[in-house]
């Protein structure tokens, strides 16, 4: 080890004795968004029910940060797709999205959302909210349970703590 | 310049509102903040049940019950598997009407504290909502313990039920029913006992006896209203003519009258579960029923006591495996028709509580 | 059997509108030509002893070559139940709005205007219900054929005040 980068470590370590943290702001912005979603109260159907058992007493949400279920779009991040998208309801949910500020991710709840489920043959149905809105995380199940919820909004909260090592995995390098 | 009047201000809530109970939109013209008109827009949710269940087989359409009205599954398992039992003439075994029943009524208490705490959010009270949906969980529970699911559960078959409940259901079920009286002792001290609960709720959004007869109402919404009417006692199915409870009447007809009464009826829902333990046999949980199932030509119309009103399934058969037509008679659906006759003159935040305590859950309006 | 009571009343109205009388699974069915509905409703509603006042269920059925509207009527003062169906052409389908007798017919004749394009004459507000006003065709009916899914995945323009 150079004499430098010696004296460089000495230094942090002095720091971290009087509780401080040096890193770079793109991180610390990272871990901050990736603890605490603002989601967007946004109930399409059944799903919806288990959505809000995450948030009821049993499973609570706000162990995770992500209780502050914002009914306006705006003051929201995060929007939890659970349910059925409708051919009717498509270009609103995208309005909806389109209201939300930058930067903003979707999670898929559910087997309607990812890709149309038990409806997919319906007149009535647009198989898949990926059809139109960049999903992030998809969960399955009908309804998923709670658990699994949590699971994808962790899953969530990796991929936007790192998002190099997410690029990465994604490009399969 | 003195101002009399102001404009006249159209409002457009929902179909993503948080007091709309999933996608229902309505435009509201308002005076001021007086209500004088309201049109209600629905099929931000219509899935095409109907046509679905025409390319469907007969056991297959059962877990596109569920998804109608996903608060109470069972209960719309049991509508349409009814139905189709009546059209095929098929007797089920005692232990799977009791079996029935026992879900059937849970199922009932689970969809009405849902009712409630969704009535308490409206108008803002977390508290109230987090008590009812902390108790909904062990119904909960148990529906995974039989079924394996915790929501939409696709606990019943044609001529029967799919699982025999495990050991540990029973003490489960012992314990929520012990634990009953002082669950709904809260439920009154935190909600219905509270002062705005009641300023906001008594005398708003009067719904006569005429008007539902009118209207097509069913359920507590017209029990509401002073009428004596409950399909498990004026057309018994299943086996609820050996039970012995009582249809909560109230004579109110406001808003106040139609959350209460879900209180009244789940005390009489747990006494019919009492009942059901204390009775119930042993024995075959399915009936003989044939691996494809084929009812004769001809067409059925059964209607049972949902948690939200009368749910109806008229199915008209080909003789084929799949059903030629199926309809379904939504309860809240119809029941959404008072809506803009009842919220007329009203203000707008009363608007909001007249229609949580209509109960309407989009999954069986839109179908 | 209560039946036979409510029996006799249904046969009277069913020669007087020139109806089929049928009995299925105990529950008895009236079927008459369209025009007649709304005197069949009336006639029912007010029926000595058992009135069947209630409109429990209204939908349309698509028979091949005919329509049908399926009317349940029920009471809620007795155990009496009546279905009434009604035989409406499938190149002009148009019957009486049943709106006058029951208010609550308004949102099922939607429903049924919706799925079938049965026209309600004198329906308050006759206009679709589920789909969206730019929607073609009739789902419910027969010969409906359902777009593929990557006519439907397609997202429609967002009608101006949704």
């Amino acid at each position: 080890m150079d004499v430098v980068s010696e004296k460089r470590l000495r230094e942090e370590e002095t720091l971290m004795e009087k509780n401080v943290l040096v890193t770079t702001i793109d991180k610390a912005l990272n871990w901050a968004r990736g603890h605490s979603f603002w989601p967007v109260t946004l109930g399409l159907a059944c799903c919806a029910i288990e959505m809000m058992a995450t948030g009821g007493p049993r499973y609570d949400i706000s162990r995770f940060g992500y209780e502050v279920f914002r009914a306006s779009p705006r003051q929201a991040d995060l929007m939890i797709v659970a349910g059925t998208c409708t051919r009717k309801m498509a270009p609103l949910l995208r309005r909806i999205y389109d209201q939300m500020p930058e930067p903003k991710w979707v999670i898929a709840m559910g087997s309607c959302a990812n890709a149309g489920g038990p409806f997919v043959d319906s007149y009535s149905m647009l198989a898949g909210v990926d059809k139109f809105l960049p999903v992030d995380v998809y969960i399955p199940g009908c309804p998923p349970r709670p658990e699994s919820l949590i699971y994808g909004l962790l899953q969530l909260q990796y991929k936007v703590s790192n998002p190099a090592k997410v690029r990465l995995m994604r490009h399969g390098k | 310049m003195s101002i009399d009047k102001t404009q006249e201000l159209v409002l457009n809530m929902g179909p993503q509102h948080p007091s709309m109970h999933g996608l229902f939109r309505m435009v509201v013209h308002l005076e001021g903040e007086t209500v004088t008109h309201i049109d209600p827009k629905l099929g931000y949710l219509h899935r095409g049940m109907e046509k679905l269940a025409e390319s469907r087989t007969y056991s297959q359409f059962i877990p596109y019950t569920d998804r109608l009205d996903y608060l109470a599954s069972p209960h719309n398992n049991w509508a349409y598997v009814q139905a189709v039992e009546k059209l095929m003439g098929v007797e089920i075994p005692e232990r799977a009407e009791y079996l029935r029943i026992i879900f059937g009524e849970l199922a009932r208490i689970a969809s009405h504290q849902v009712c409630i705490a969704s009535t308490a959010l409206d108008m803002a009270g977390w508290s109230a909502w987090s008590y009812a949906f902390r108790d909904r969980e062990r119904i909960c529970d148990m529906y995974e313990m039989t079924a394996g699911s915790r929501l939409t559960v696709n606990i019943m078959r044609i001529g029967g039920m799919s699982a025999e409940p495990p050991e540990e259901f029973w003490p489960a079920l012992q314990s929520f029913l012990d634990d009953t009286p002082e669950m709904l002792e809260e439920y009154y001290g935190i909600f219905f006992g509270n002062e705005i609960a009641m300023g906001r709720l008594k005398n708003v959004g009067i719904l006569t006896k005429e008007m539902a007869e009118n209207l097509s109402i069913t359920g507590p919404v017209l029990r509401a209203s002073g009428v004596d009417f409950d399909v498990r006692k004026a057309e018994p199915y299943s086996i609820y003519d050996r039970f012995d409870f009582k249809v909560p009447v109230r004579t109110g007809c406001d808003s106040y009258d139609r959350t209460i009464i879900r209180m009244d009826e789940i005390v009489e829902s747990i006494k019919i579960i009492k009942q059901a333990v204390r009775d119930i046999p042993g024995g075959p949980i399915m009936a003989k029923v044939p691996k494809v199932i084929k009812p004769p030509v001809g067409e059925v119309y059964h209607r049972v006591e949902n948690p939200k009103g009368e749910l109806g399934f008229y199915i008209v058969s080909d003789g084929t495996t799949k059903p030629s037509r199926l309809r379904i008679r939504p309860a809240t659906f119809i029941n959404l028709q008072m809506l803009p006759i009842v919220a007329k003159g009203w203000k707008i935040q009363d608007v909001v509580a007249i229609f949580a305590t209509l109960d309407a859950v989009l999954g069986e309006v839109d179908k | 059997m209560e039946n036979k009571k409510l029996s006799r009343y249904v046969d009277e109205l069913a020669a007087r509108v020139n109806g089929v009388v049928e009995e299925s699974l105990g529950v008895l069915v009236l079927k008459v030509q369209a025009p007649y509905i709304i005197e069949v409703l009336r006639g029912a509603k007010e029926f000595p002893f058992v009135p069947c006042d209630f409109l429990h269920d209204l939908c349309g059925v698509d028979c091949g070559d005919h329509f049908e509207v399926v009317y349940q009527l029920s009471s809620l003062h007795g155990p009496q139940l009546l279905r009434v169906k009604a035989i409406v052409d499938r190149e002009n389908p148009v019957i009486d709005s049943a709106t006058p007798v029951w208010g609550g017919a308004n949102y099922l004749e939607r429903e049924a205007y919706d799925m079938f394009g049965i026209k309600f004459k004198g329906h308050p507000n006759l206009k679709r219900i589920y789909m969206w006003d730019d929607f073609e065709g009739y789902p419910l009916r027969k010969d409906y054929v359902t777009e593929p899914i990557e006519v439907r995945n397609i997202v429609r323009t967002r009608i101006e005040g949704e």
